[in-house]
């Protein structure tokens, strides 16, 4: 009976220890399905994760590759710009000499119109000639007077002499012929002294009007120097203010 | 070679000048007459003033003829008592013939002035001998007792061709710079 028992025990314990195995197993099987399923989740996020960082990558690297070219370009364009600068500098330098130029030439100008200037002087000084001329001229008129006086005097002792020759009858025929000679010469000297009057005339008129001209003339050019010096000056005080 | 308008011009220039200058009060009337040709407006007594604008184109030569008379000599010198009469009239024509510069510079930018220089009237009568391309002569009556004449002579040595306009108002300063 015991044994019975002993036998029926095992038995019972036998098929309770297979029910608790099969149990077990199911248990076990149970709790290694989850995380299977959760590793495969994690797995397709991953794999998700990994393929947006890929195309962030791409995208990264696309954006390098833009960057390198722009830098390239812009290292061109700073090359560019450093020739062009340099080519502007030799311009600037260039100019800046043709300006140092110009303000020379403009100097140069200034001071030799100042210098022409002085011409003037020579005009007046040959126009004080002038006067001495004129004198000498009114002297000659006085000298013209005096021998047109000394005529007209003569006229009238050689009309005295014809009649004086016309009172002596026949004795003054010889002497009338040389009353009427002298008189002859008196009208020819009288005649002579009148156009030498009108050429002194002429003179006085020539000479004054030359003269003037020349005068004047000298005063129209130290005017025109005047100008051009006045032009110098401005010229180079904007060279100047353009300088500074 | 100088074209009816110049000469028309240098007679405008010339009559508001002597109008302006030689009549020395604004109210005093200016009477001034063209004279026919180869007249001189005067006796051959007496003597002229002559002054010359030069430019490269032209001279033009300014003859005031004057007898100084007594009422010449109480109109022009009724100012200046204590100076001598031929003083005062020089730089009177000095004046008039500094108006027509000042005129002319508006049309010919190169012109320089003479002073003044009194001759014979009867130099006048040879002024043809300067071959002027314009030559006119004026009597001038001031007040209807002082009498003048004024000749205008302009030898040409290129085409002269401009019109004068002598209707802007004159300006007074600068008069200092004629002398």
């Amino acid at each position: 009976m015991i044994e019975q028992y002993l036998v029926a025990a095992l038995g019972s314990s036998a098929v309770t220890a297979v029910l608790a195995l099969s149990v077990h197993r199911v248990s076990r099987a149970k709790a290694m399905r989850q995380p299977r399923v959760e590793a495969g989740v994690r797995i397709d996020m991953l794999s998700e994760t990994n393929a947006q960082q890929s195309a962030l990558i791409d995208q990264q690297n696309q954006q390098t590759q833009e960057l390198e070219a722009t830098l390239a370009q812009l290292r061109d364009d700073l090359a560019n710009q450093v020739e062009s600068n340099e080519e502007i500098r030799v311009s600037l330098d260039a100019a800046v000499e043709v300006r140092e130029q110009l303000a020379q030439h403009a100097d140069r100008i200034a001071a030799e119109a100042l210098r022409l200037k002085s011409l003037g002087a020579t005009f007046e000084r040959w126009h004080e000639q002038m006067i001495s001329l004129m004198t000498q001229n009114k002297d000659m008129h006085a000298k013209n007077q005096e021998l047109s006086s000394i005529v007209r005097h003569v006229v009238i002792v050689s009309l005295n002499a014809s009649i004086e020759a016309a009172r002596a009858g026949q004795a003054g025929r010889g002497f009338a012929v040389v009353a009427s000679e002298v008189r002859a010469l008196a009208a020819r000297s009288e005649e002579l002294s009148k156009s030498y009057r009108d050429s002194l005339d002429i003179s006085d008129l020539t000479t004054t009007a030359t003269f003037q001209d020349i005068q004047a003339g000298g005063k129209m050019i130290t005017a025109s120097l005047a100008s051009v010096e006045a032009l110098a000056n401005q010229f180079q005080s904007k060279l100047h203010q353009a300088s500074t | 070679m100088i074209s009816s308008h110049a000469k028309d011009s240098f007679e405008r220039i010339f009559r508001k000048a002597a109008q302006s200058r030689l009549a020395l009060d604004s109210g005093d009337a200016c009477d001034i007459t063209p004279l026919g040709q180869g007249e001189t407006g005067a006796s051959l007594a007496g003597d002229v003033v002559v002054l010359t604008i030069s430019s490269i184109v032209f001279r033009l030569i300014l003859v005031i003829h004057f007898d100084e008379d007594a009422s010449t000599r109480d109109y022009f010198a009724r100012n200046a008592a204590e100076r001598p009469f031929q003083e005062v009239f020089l730089e009177i024509c000095n004046l008039c013939c500094g108006a027509m510069n000042q005129e002319l510079l508006r049309y010919f930018p190169d012109l320089g002035m003479s002073t003044p220089y009194v001759l014979h009237a009867r130099c006048v009568s040879h002024l043809e001998e300067l071959k002027p391309g314009y030559l006119s002569s004026h009597a001038i009556t001031i007040n209807g007792s002082v009498h003048l004449a004024a000749t205008v002579c302009v030898c040409a040595y290129a085409p002269i061709d401009f019109i004068a306009d002598v209707s802007t108002v004159e300006e007074t300063s600068g008069e200092l710079e004629f002398f």
